[in-house]
């Protein structure tokens, strides 16, 4: 008898009422919406899905708002009469059109009102290309989704990034319209500006924390072991629970651990919550202690005053009677607290610094031979090593403000005769950094043709230095977060100095990722990745704060339009959040530069 | 690196996977004792039910003395005849304090914990502030980084946590 194969535990759990745990569940969600989506895009139903159980959305919805000036005026009496369309271009070049806004009548510098929507996600890179048109007048009539566009004058068409617009402090961009062929021509064809504002509903978030006097007794043999579970009042007349803390044991006058609700969560404050008290049991028929309704406002005033609220019984014969009992519910902290998304700090001037180390071991093959790993292929074909810099590359440098990255190799013999574990990818003997991901990739091209490919596979030496930058760039701003790429085909040799190198960076706001290439076995990098819920050990006994490390091999087969690199990056955000939030760094709101001195650190215990 | 002695402010968090005797599950009471050196202890307040995955979220603050190399957690829980010790950490002061990190950062730790006999007995997670150094090192750097808008950090060799020799540059700092 007994709980023999429930996890009672697990069943003790609190659930919904945590703001922390988000990029456990992120990476389930992405797994999930990545193998089932297709990667088509964005999927409305999984984002809805998981928003409802207060998991953050695997993508946000991004509003765009358009305007123009200078437009030509095609138009003979009056002005043109301008409309704007938003195009996606697909990875095949094609054009998807996202949507269109209204038509302005006679006017030259239009603001257009009707937003788009777009799905924001950070792991691709999603080029928009912008066209305007001047309305024909006999097409007043019809709704702008009606409009034929081939039968309309063409007024100019420019094209940019998603993340330029989103990376940029006031979250527009002004661009040159241009000519169908791209140029911008003898007639100066005006400019367009793009607004993108999140239309998630509320950052707003509240911490509670419930305790309670005076339970009844439901179990036989010992008390009561309390929780409390918290349902909204929808609509239709029901109720939809949204979180529960978890159970304390043996205990009639319980103390629970505080709850963040958001209020995508609870709707509004003032909406009705039923907050019901439930005494624990293995086999799951919880039986009910009581309960109470109140509003997240009806909840701050019993922190205010102090005073607690008695807990209701229906009676199961009179519907309508119920017992008053003589269990109260106290609320002892209640606070309310911000919940920043990625594109706040971005937008508001936090940056993602992104770091390469590239495997030179001689298991890698020799360059010049068509089989390795390192081939260069003349026809433009990129090798795996090159296709990890850019898929990687081309998303994280808009994030990065200046594009300068470092770029190292490591187990080759460099010119100076000895194998080195860290070495400039550029060659030169003073600076690590190169210019942009082309810089990236001619600095990789001229160091296969002057590095010795050696060994062993040690990473260690690469992790300390990037953890370095990184707690270096500490004292001066706390708004970057450093990403450090690492590109390997084969297992590696100091599996403990590794762990050590990346326990002691676990604390730092460095993230790994590492891309396995070819055909090794690398079910000791599964170790470092730690998603099985070991937590990395040092030698020295230390144990890794946060998970740090991302792991992918490159060869793992993927279906749609989802690549590899993608899962690896959809993660980024999820990490980057969780070092923001635990610390309490916010978004910066004045426009004071991100090298604002130490004290000003908003550092809270 | 002062010849003085700081203030530590350390929150004691939770603890995870705790046993008694190697297989039974911590029942109930268990504490935590931090120290710096034999004068300088202070405990946190018993928690009655976290058993084996106990919470405090206590924050204690006490003085390190200069020379001090460990900071020591040990988690304790009541027994009828006292205290007995669970498990201890041994955290290097090198971990969270000199090096180029900050005034007060905070630093998040977890560690391992041995019982008496040298078995691993759980993980202890944490966190420390060291209050108020003067972090000249710290200061220089991002002076010079300012001035130049480039990377404060120009490679050469690297040091963590410790300084051992080297030239030491004087850079003008003004205040901002």
């Amino acid at each position: 008898m007994g709980a023999c194969c429930s996890d009672v535990r697990g069943g003790q759990q609190a659930v919904g009422g945590g703001a922390q745990q988000r990029s456990q569940a992120t990476s389930n969600a992405a797994a999930a919406a990545g193998g089932g989506g297709g990667g088509t895009g964005p999927n409305d139903a999984v984002d809805f899905f998981y928003r409802t159980k207060g998991v953050q959305a695997l993508f946000t919805q991004i509003e765009l708002s358009l305007s123009a000036s200078k437009l030509l005026d095609r138009d003979i009496i009056s002005k043109s009469d301008p409309m704007a369309v938003i195009y996606a271009k697909k990875r095949d070049g094609s054009l998807e059109e996202l949507g269109r806004t209204e038509v302005i009548m006679n006017c030259l510098d239009p603001v257009w009102i009707e937003k788009i929507n777009v799905a924001y996600q950070f792991e691709i890179v999603q080029p928009l290309i912008f066209h305007v048109y001047d309305v024909d007048t006999s097409y007043h009539k019809l709704p702008a989704k009606m409009l034929k566009l081939k039968d309309q004058e063409f007024l100019g068409e420019a094209s940019c990034v998603l993340s330029e617009i989103v990376t940029k402090q006031n979250r527009s961009l002004t661009l040159k319209l241009h000519n169908k062929k791209g140029q911008v021509g003898l007639r100066n064809l005006g400019t367009i500006t793009v607004h993108a504002e999140e239309t998630i509903a509320s950052r707003n978030a509240v911490e509670i924390a419930f305790r309670c006097s005076h339970l009844d007794n439901k179990d036989l043999f010992s008390k009561s072991d309390p929780f409390l579970r918290i349902s909204r009042i929808v609509e239709s007349g029901g109720s939809v629970p949204i979180c529960k803390t978890e159970v304390v044991n043996n205990n009639l006058n319980p103390i629970w651990k505080p709850l963040t609700l958001t209020m995508q969560q609870f709707g509004s404050k003032d909406n009705p919550l039923i907050l019901e008290c439930f005494d624990f049991n293995s086999s799951g028929n919880h039986v009910l202690i009581g309960k109470i309704q109140k509003s997240i406002v009806d909840l701050e005033k019993l922190h205010k005053e102090k005073i607690g609220a008695n807990f209701v019984l229906p009676s199961s014969r009179h519907h309508t009677h119920e017992k008053v009992l003589k269990g109260q519910l106290f609320v002892d902290h209640f606070s309310e607290r911000k919940l920043y998304s990625f594109l706040d700090y971005i937008s508001s001037g936090f940056e993602l610094n992104f770091m390469v180390a590239v495997d030179f071991t001689a298991s890698n093959g020799n360059p010049h031979s068509r089989d390795s790993l390192h081939y260069i292929d003349p026809t433009g074909r990129l090798n795996a090593y090159q296709q990890a810099i850019m898929e990687v590359g081309e998303v994280i440098q808009f994030y990065d403000s200046d594009r300068r990255f470092p770029a190292w190799g490591f187990g080759g013999r460099t010119y100076e005769g000895s194998v080195s574990h860290c070495f400039n990818l550029n060659g030169s003997a003073g600076s690590f950094e190169v210019e942009g991901v082309e810089g990236i990739m001619a600095a990789y091209a001229s160091a296969l043709r002057s590095v010795t490919l050696a060994g062993p596979t040690l990473f260690g030496q690469v992790i300390n230095t990037a953890a370095d930058i990184a707690g270096h760039s500490i004292s001066c701003t706390n708004s970057k977060y450093f990403v450090l790429l690492i590109i390997t085909d084969g297992v590696l040799t100091d599996l403990e100095e590794t762990k050590n190198a990346l326990v002691r960076a676990s604390d730092l706001p460095l993230s790994v990722l590492i891309v396995g290439v070819g055909g090794a076995d690398f079910k000791q990098m599964e170790i470092l990745d730690a998603d099985n819920g070991e937590r990395l050990e040092s030698s020295t006994g230390r144990i890794a704060t946060r998970d740090i490390v991302q792991f992918v091999p490159m060869r793992e087969v993927h279906g749609g339009q989802i690549s590899i690199v993608q899962a690896l990056l959809e993660e980024l955000p999820g990490q980057f959040l969780t070092y923001m939030r635990t610390r309490d760094i916010k978004p910066q709101t004045a426009t004071t530069p991100a090298s604002a001195p130490p004290q000003d650190h908003p550092y809270v215990v | 690196m002062g010849t003085t002695s700081r203030a530590l402010e350390v929150t004691i968090i939770s603890g995870e996977g705790l046993r008694v005797d190697r297989r039974r599950q911590v029942k109930k009471k268990a504490f935590v004792v931090v120290r710096t050196n034999s004068q300088n202890s202070r405990s946190t307040k018993a928690d009655f039910d976290g058993g084996s995955f106990p919470a405090w979220n206590e924050k204690l603050v006490l003085e390190m003395p200069a020379h001090a190399r460990f900071l020591t957690v040990e988690v304790r829980c009541k027994v009828n005849s006292g205290d007995k010790v669970v498990g201890t950490a041994k955290i290097p002061v090198s971990d969270f304090a000199g090096g180029y990190f900050p005034p007060n950062y905070l630093h998040f730790l977890s560690y391992r914990l041995r019982d008496s006999g040298g078995e691993r007995n759980g993980i202890i997670n944490l966190s420390v502030r060291v209050k108020g150094t003067e972090n000249v090192i710290g200061a220089a750097t991002c002076a010079a980084a300012a001035a130049s808008s480039l990377r404060p950090w120009m490679g050469g060799s690297t040091v963590v946590g410790k300084f051992s020799g080297g030239v030491v540059t004087g850079v003008p700092v003004w205040m901002a």
